[in-house]
């Protein structure tokens, strides 16, 4: 894609441009499709139960006819809510997080912006959603809704620091921030991947980033036993829908970003195996950390409210500054 | 001084876009009554001006201007509305003889803006430009301004556990 933007823009690349980002819509949302399936799938199956397994063959339309339900749904407005900010949310949450996208780079050669910012473009976009959570909960006027925006927005803030601190290694390891040059500097065998000797950065950055994405240990914002549903309460139909579809692009891009940073991103694990396709090695990498994510969801009990600051503050975030200090004082002995 | 020779190239128009949204977000600032909004408006005029430091190709601090401005400060602020009680809140009554003397003020320091901006005489020579702008902002600040660098994180950490210090004696006062 790089070579489009060097051209002047006329109606021929602008097409493809808009073309490109339709495609990646329709790739982005049949992964959420099937992403929650599988979710719902596999947890029922670490259960003992079956899972969704009635409409449509192994009960794969289960989520398209969801989906068909919350778009078919009335369509509710809470008489006492703040009607712009209430109708604003919701897009306010998904623009940034499908922006994000935009720079994750599959291949060589398949990538939309090869920016030399890298990650911090995607932590400086999630925070925008973050504002739309905080504010859908408040423009829902209902306490439930206000208490679970808060309770988000102080995690997401607080789990960005360490999140963003335990990516510094990986920096100064491939000595750049561009994702291509961090993934190219992985080229080798399997052990040349940032996951072993960035082990520790690598738990920090799991964990900060199941807390990012408001995920299942993580799930305070959204406790059904204490908050109902956390800051979409009064929220219905497809503007619900816009919401999750947002957590599960963050999915997404969390998984996409963990392959490129510590999982080696199109390398493929040794170099025998070459003849494989990268964008299938990608996918591997990819598909495996998704299904982490539902296997911590599934087997993992909810953190305490009053012990989850404490663990960003006072356990991740030393962490990741003595990991910056390990991965110093490595590569000046090593090299 | 009133000659302006625009060609419109993409980079105007999005200069033009961005710098329309920035001013926009600043007057909705002022203008609305809810504090709510005018927190809003104020993270649209902060995206705003990140996007043009894009324009200008300064990405990082562009991002930086977003992650610092928007997903910090701007959240902060939200945070600090919705704890605080905000049930006076309405219109005030106007003051027609102070409005009229604020936009003449106001009238006076555009003009005088204006005509600085107009008169002034940039320098036609350019930094060499590199692409990878992000490492020679790294650099800088660890060679030539590694002074200015380090003072600043020690007046920033002095602040933060001032605030500590500050809040923690609230708590132990009954």
């Amino acid at each position: 894609m790089q070579h489009f933007w060097d051209k002047s823009l006329s109606w021929g690349t602008a097409g493809i441009f808009v073309a490109a980002a339709i495609g990646v819509l329709a790739v982005v949302i049949f992964f959420v499709t099937y992403a929650i399936y599988f979710e719902r799938k596999f947890i029922g199956w670490m259960q003992y139960r079956k899972g969704p397994n009635r409409t449509g063959p192994l009960g794969l339309l289960q989520t398209v006819a969801d989906v068909s339900k919350l778009l078919l749904k009335e369509d509710t407005i809470p008489k006492k809510a703040d009607r712009g900010l209430f109708i604003l949310a919701p897009a306010l949450a998904f623009i940034p997080s499908f922006a994000v996208l935009a720079f994750i780079p599959y291949t060589l050669n398949l990538q939309f912006a090869d920016l030399n910012v890298g990650f911090l473009y995607y932590i400086a976009l999630s925070g925008i959603t973050t504002i739309a959570i905080v504010v859908a909960g408040w423009a829902s006027n209902n306490k439930y809704s206000l208490l679970g925006g808060m309770r988000s927005a102080a995690q997401m803030i607080s789990y960005e620091v360490p999140l963003v601190m335990s990516v510094v290694g990986v920096v100064m390891m491939s000595g750049s921030l561009n994702l291509r040059d961090i993934v190219i500097s992985q080229e080798g065998y399997f052990w040349h991947w940032n996951f072993l000797p960035q082990i520790l950065g690598f738990g920090i950055f799991l964990i900060a980033a199941v807390s990012e994405l408001n995920r299942t240990p993580f799930d305070l914002p959204e406790a059904e036993s204490e908050l109902v549903a956390g800051y979409h309460v009064e929220y219905s139909g497809f503007r619900f829908a816009f919401f999750m579809l947002t957590e599960y692009i963050y999915v997404y891009a969390i998984a996409s970003l963990t392959t490129i940073l510590f999982l080696g991103g199109w390398n493929s694990p040794i170099p025998a195996l070459d003849f494989v396709p990268g964008l299938i090695w990608f996918f591997l990498k990819f598909a495996v950390i998704v299904f982490c994510l539902f296997w911590i969801r599934a087997t993992f009990p909810r953190l305490r409210v009053d012990q989850l600051m404490g663990l960003a503050w006072k356990a991740l975030l030393p962490l990741a500054i003595l990991n910056i200090f390990l991965t110093a004082i490595g590569i000046e002995w090593i090299g | 001084m009133l000659n302006f020779n625009i060609d419109f190239t993409g980079e105007f128009v999005a200069f033009f876009l961005l710098s329309v949204c920035a001013i926009v977000g600043a007057v909705l600032a002022i203008n609305f009554t809810k504090v709510v909004h005018t927190a809003l408006s104020i993270a649209l005029t902060f995206v705003a001006l990140a996007g043009l430091y894009i324009v200008l190709e300064a990405e990082f601090i562009a991002f930086v201007q977003v992650l610092l401005y928007v997903g910090a400060i701007t959240i902060l602020m939200i945070f600090g509305i919705m704890m605080t009680k905000h049930d006076g809140e309405g219109t005030e009554p106007a003051r027609p003889l102070l409005e009229t003397l604020a936009a003449i003020g106001c009238l006076c320091l555009f003009g005088i803006l204006f005509y600085a901006i107009r008169n002034a005489n940039f320098p036609a020579q350019h930094a060499p430009f590199t692409d990878d702008n992000t490492r020679e902002i790294g650099k800088l600040l660890f060679t030539q301004y590694a002074i200015p660098f380090e003072l600043v994180s020690v007046l920033l950490t002095v602040a933060f556990i001032g605030s500590i210090a500050l809040a923690k004696r609230e708590v132990n006062t009954p």
